[in-house]
């Protein structure tokens, strides 16, 4: 018996002295393998009498019951220990930014253009879109610009090299030209692109700058219909609380014509109107030149320069920015 | 156009402040450009003659003067700087205490309060000013001297408007009547419902002028008044106001006079020395070839068929419309004058002024139309302000018309249907309303039937000639705040098709890999650097506004990389740039014979008669350069490479491509290209055709543009694939069945010489492995001994699978014993 409480004793005191669960398996190896006294001991119970035998057996399982029960305890406090030494080391700094290459924006005029389309796709118009350097018969000649028009002058073309007459175009209402001589009326479409003038660089000026054209060709279009569309418009990229004022202007290829201001509130209850984008009803002698009789049908045409709402709304104060794709401006917006 | 606020009011009733009416003005087609108020805040500055004058003791070029006191007498001692006056000349002095409103005050601001002050040891007090420092001129060559019998000691602005409001409008170019204060005079009458009036004219002389004979019916109407007894001297100080106010410089009275007749009334006119004009007597007429005038700028000018002349008895005197002769000027000595006011053809005179590039203020009016009616009261009223000004005594008048009046000049006779003046409008306008409205434009207007006017326009409305132009001019009046705001329902459907769809997916993808989006101008240089399918071929510009500007893109690489650059020279260490725009070739390219070759017929844009324009088709550009970066992370292991954008390029193609068609496939090929890496760039094909390319810059070329390396760069077209979107886009994915029996991995590794591209060694284990294959990926690359000198070792992980069983080893086994067989035949051996 005595053999066997020395034995319970150093396998507790061995169990408790573990410091990591490798030393706790060595333990249990030690004091219950194949070769340790307890299976020594477990041998030599055969040559026991049978009433020495039942309680050595007793004692045996006793000793069993309290390795196995002191061995689980340690065994969970050393596994415990262990995760949580785990844990420890796996802590990260999740303040880190992450490493990864975050997705481009697209430009500010990219955005831009795309709302402003977006807000006349809702009202049911569909995007055409037409070549930069064209024809002057459709940049100049369908839309009621004469060859020797003061109008054809004040538009500071740039012309192309080796042919008659292409240009880069000075607005993108060629494209309506293209629209109107390939299409019958009901005609709704706006025009994006990039269009061009004879214009040094400077703060407010590029000689490359972009445009959303409008057209609504269909019976019975009037004036009443041009102003509510540029005021839905209005508010859908200022807000909803603006108004717009019709000027008299004039192009050629619209008559009336309407240079349009939106309404803003400066700091310090400062009210005023800015010009945001040309307008009017299109001319008879453009529906006629496209090969649409203009005694059936009626329409209006609307021009907006995407810079000039981009700065506006965004407070960009030179062009300049605009093109020189600097990553601080590219990533702000 | 400068509209001094105090000659419009002469000529219309104004009830407005100058506030007032510039609203007005911008609401109703008068664009305010500006208001300025020369020689506004001038004060203590009056007349005064001068009594003595002696150069100033220590100074050679300062005069010691005394002038007239404060009251006309006493004396008071100035020293001046200017040498153009004499004892008796009528000066303006600005008295100590004074404001001169055009000198430049010690702070830098505009405007000087006089003090006494020593100049050189003598007190002068005030000074004598100079017509720039009234801000009445932009002369400073001296001091103004005034007509001597000018009162003495009257202050400034007894003798003229001092600080008159001057309203700048920017003139529609339809709008040649706005180019006069009578033209604008008219006009705001008719939007205030107000009067109006022309200046009082004298009548017409009893003798007649010299003979004129019209050859040209560009000519409607020519006036002539002659003159006697005229002194050419200077014009008088309200005269001179008036000129400078409206941006005009006085020369002499003759000459004066002619510009602020056409200033005022808008009609051009011309006065020639009588005495140099051979005759005399006047014929008008087209040049008919090649011939010479010499204009009254000196430059002799050649005239081709067509341009109009006026000739005297021998010779051309005047280049009509544009610029008078230098032979038959007005000067000094000139004791008879004729004056001309004629009225010419616009479009003749344009042409003219274009060819020779000689605009002046005669040619702009009469390019955009005068009025024809007009030019007869302009010649009157020219030669009533010489007979007062300058003595003039009228000896003669006349007039030579073309008749019958040429169509140009005619007003014909609109019919305006009513009910679509309202329906145009949306405005229930009575008939009586609109009649109302036309008659305060000047037109008469005549109801011919129910709802239907007959409006003829004014002699001065040359842009009122159709219905819509009346419309107009109708709402134009009324006003354009009057018109309701309709939402109008639109018959159509709204959207984007599929193809702009998949544009704006396009660069989506590129942004999702990095790229921000950029857009740069354009325009290129020389020595611009190839991009894909290069060529010589460039679309120029005739007219560009720089040299290195001169051409239209052929690719968008320059114009990226220059955005690099700059990025670069911010200090920032790695950028990654996208852009999306069209490339510009000639009719005849590579890149067009490639895209003809690739899309077939379609894609190329034509002018109304069928014939080509330039090569415009849409791009997508890459370009990247140094270490990648993210939101406060700097990856210092990892540069920009050519991989990443031919990541970009491939899952472009395969979106913007119908689906499972292994046909739009972009394929590789290595190229050797001027300002490229040898070894790492390729061009991207489809279909055999070059449609793309990738690649890093040459060390030599990164070093020439100042960028450290690598600088990756590439562009796709995306015309192919657009082209071949059917209207209601791509057909949809279809799904494919899940295979539920397990899938099997197999690593392959296969050893070939370095020449042998990795696509190729990917078809082979795809060949091999047959059917079974589901998915390969690449994910070693081994060069070193155990391989051998000159060649490679990449492995693969293949994934296996068959939709009726589960595989087992020997179907791995049969899978790379067969890769090995295919292998072999391309030079490569298993390596396992």
């Amino acid at each position: 018996m005595n053999d066997l409480d020395a034995l319970q004793r150093d396998a507790l005191a061995a169990i408790e002295a573990a410091e990591h669960l490798d030393d706790l398996d060595e333990v249990r190896v030690r004091f219950t393998g194949k070769r340790s006294d307890l299976t020594a001991i477990q041998k030599g119970m055969r040559d026991l009498e049978p009433e020495e035998r039942k309680a050595r057996g007793q004692a045996l399982n006793a000793f069993r019951e309290a390795f196995q029960a002191a061995f689980d305890a340690r065994y969970e406090q050393l596994q415990g220990a262990a995760l949580r030494e785990r844990l420890e080391a796996e802590r990260l700094d999740l303040t880190l930014p992450p490493r990864r290459v975050p997705p481009g924006r697209p430009h500010l005029l990219t955005q831009v253009e795309q709302e402003m389309l977006d807000v006349f796709i809702g009202m049911g118009f569909r995007v055409a879109e037409g070549p930069e350097a064209e024809s002057g018969s459709y940049n100049f000649d369908l839309l009621n610009i004469e060859p020797d028009h003061p109008a054809r002058q004040e538009m500071d073309t740039i012309y192309v090299d080796g042919f008659d007459d292409v240009v880069l175009r000075t607005h993108t209402s060629p494209v309506q030209s293209r629209v109107m001589t390939t299409s019958e009326p009901p005609i709704a479409v706006v025009c994006p692109g990039r269009t061009y003038r004879a214009d040094a660089v400077d703060a407010t000026h590029s000689p490359v700058f972009s445009q959303i054209e409008g057209l609504y060709v269909a019976e019975d279009v009037h004036m009443a219909h041009l102003r509510g569309t540029l005021l839905a418009f209005a508010r859908a990229m200022f807000g909803a609380d603006r108004e717009i004022r019709l000027r008299p202007s004039f192009f050629p290829f619209t008559e009336p014509s309407a240079e349009v201001d939106v309404s803003f509130d400066g700091p310090g209850g400062n009210h005023g109107w800015l010009e945001i984008l040309g307008a009017g009803m299109v001319d008879p002698n453009v529906l006629t030149f496209c090969g649409i009789d203009p005694d059936r049908y009626s329409g209006f045409a609307f021009g907006i320069g995407i810079e000039r709402v981009a700065m506006l709304r965004h407070q960009v104060r030179d062009i300049r920015e605009l093109f020189e794709a600097d990553a601080r401006f590219l990533a702000r917006f | 156009m400068k509209l001094p606020l105090s000659w419009l009011r002469e000529l219309v009733d104004l009830d407005l402040d100058v506030d007032d009416l510039t609203a007005v003005m911008s609401l109703s087609g008068l664009e305010v450009e500006d208001v300025t108020r020369p020689g506004a805040g001038a004060s203590g500055i009056r007349t005064a003659r001068v009594l003595h004058w002696e150069p100033h003791p220590d100074a050679d070029t300062l005069r010691l003067v005394r002038v007239t006191g404060e009251g006309g007498d006493g004396e008071v001692e100035v020293v001046c700087g200017a040498s153009n006056f004499d004892v008796g000349d009528v000066v303006v002095h600005a008295l100590p205490g004074g404001f001169v409103p055009g000198v430049t005050g010690p702070d830098g601001g505009k405007g000087l309060t006089l003090e006494a002050r020593r100049i050189r040891g003598v007190t002068s007090q005030g000074m004598i000013a100079s017509a720039k420092e009234l801000e009445v001129g932009d002369d400073h060559t001296g001091i103004l001297v005034l007509d001597p019998d000018t009162p003495l000691g009257a202050p400034l602005d007894e003798l003229i408007p001092v600080g008159d409001p001057v309203i700048e409008i920017a003139v529609q170019a339809d709008r040649g009547d706005h180019l006069s204060i009578l033209g604008v005079a008219r006009d705001l009458a008719a939007i205030l419902d107000t009067g109006w009036r022309v200046p009082q004219v004298p009548a017409d002389p009893d003798g007649a002028s010299v003979p004129v004979t019209l050859r040209t019916a560009a000519c409607s109407a020519f006036h002539t008044w002659t003159l006697d007894d005229v002194h050419i001297g200077g014009s008088p100080l309200w005269l001179r106001q008036r000129l400078a106010q409206c941006g005009m410089r006085p020369i002499d009275v003759a000459v004066d006079v002619t510009n602020l007749v056409m200033l005022e009334l808008g009609q051009p006119l011309h006065a020639f020395d009588l005495d140099r004009v051979r005759g005399p007597a006047l014929t008008v007429r087209e040049a008919d070839g090649p011939e010479h005038l010499t204009t009254l700028d000196g430059q002799r000018r050649e005239l081709v068929a067509g341009d109009l002349v006026i000739d005297d008895a021998e010779r051309a005197v005047s280049l009509a419309g544009v610029m008078g002769g230098g032979d038959t000027e007005v000067s000094a000595s000139t004791r008879r004058i004729l004056l001309e006011g004629a009225v010419w053809e616009p479009t003749t005179i344009r042409a003219t002024s274009r060819r020779l590039g000689l605009t002046s203020e005669a040619s702009n009016r009469f390019e955009r139309g005068v009025d024809p009616q007009g030019a007869g009261r302009a010649v009157a009223r020219a030669a009533g302000l010489l007979q007062d000004l300058a003595g003039a005594r009228p000896t003669g008048g006349g007039a030579a018309l073309t008749e019958p009046e040429p169509d140009w000049a005619g007003r014909p006779t609109v019919t305006l249907d009513t009910t679509r003046v309202r329906r145009t409008l949306a405005l229930d306008l009575s008939d009586a309303d609109q009649v109302g409205l036309l008659e305060r434009a000047g037109a008469t207007v005549t109801a011919t039937d129910v709802g239907t006017l007959s409006v003829t326009p004014p002699s001065w409305r040359r842009d009122l000639r159709r219905p819509a132009d009346l419309t107009e001019e109708i709402i134009r009046l009324h006003g354009y705040d009057q018109v309701p705001e309709v939402m109008p329902a639109l018959p159509t459907t709204g959207g984007l098709t599929a193809a702009q769809q998949l544009e704006r997916d396009a660069r989506q993808l590129a942004l999702a890999a990095g790229f921000h989006e950029a857009k740069t101008r354009p325009f290129v240089g020389d020595d611009a650097i190839d991009g894909l399918v290069p060529s010589d071929g460039r679309v120029r510009l005739a007219n560009p506004l720089a040299q290195d500007a001169a051409a239209m893109r052929p690719s968008l690489i320059e114009g990226l990389l220059q955005a690099v650059r700059h990025n670069h020279g911010q200090g920032r260490p790695g950028i990654a740039l996208a852009e999306l725009g069209r490339c510009f070739r000639p009719v005849q390219d590579p890149l067009a014979a490639a895209l003809d070759a690739v899309v077939g017929d379609g894609w190329r844009w034509t002018d109304p008669e069928g014939q080509p324009i330039p090569v415009q088709p849409q791009v997508l550009a890459l370009a990247a350069q140094g270490l990648k970066l993210g939101d406060g992370w700097l990856d210092v292991e990892t540069r920009w490479s050519v991989t990443d954008l031919i990541d970009v390029f491939d899952r472009v193609a395969r979106h913007l491509s119908p689906p499972d068609d292994d046909a739009w496939k972009l394929t590789r090929v290595p190229i050797e290209r001027d300002g490229y890496h040898p070894g790492r760039s390729a061009s991207l094909r489809l279909r055999g055709q070059e449609i793309g390319v990738v690649g890093q810059l040459h060390p030599e070329e990164a070093d020439r543009r100042d960028l450290p390396e690598p600088v990756v760069v590439g562009e796709l077209l995306l015309e192919p694939f657009l082209a071949a979107v059917p209207a209601d886009g791509h057909p949809p994915i279809q799904a494919r069945t899940l295979v539920r029996h397990p899938a099997m991995t197999v690593d392959v590794a296969l050893v070939a010489d370095e020449s042998v591209a990795y696509a190729t060694l990917e078809q082979a284990v795809r060949d091999g492995a047959g059917s079974l294959l589901d998915e390969l990926w690449w994910f070693d690359e081994y060069r070193g001994a155990q391989v051998g000198e000159g060649r490679r070792s990449v492995a693969m992980r293949l994934r296996l699978q068959d939709p009726d069983r589960q595989l087992t080893d020997e179907d791995a086994e049969r899978t790379i014993a067969s890769i090995g067989e295919v292998a072999g035949a391309i030079g490569a051996t298993l390596r396992r």
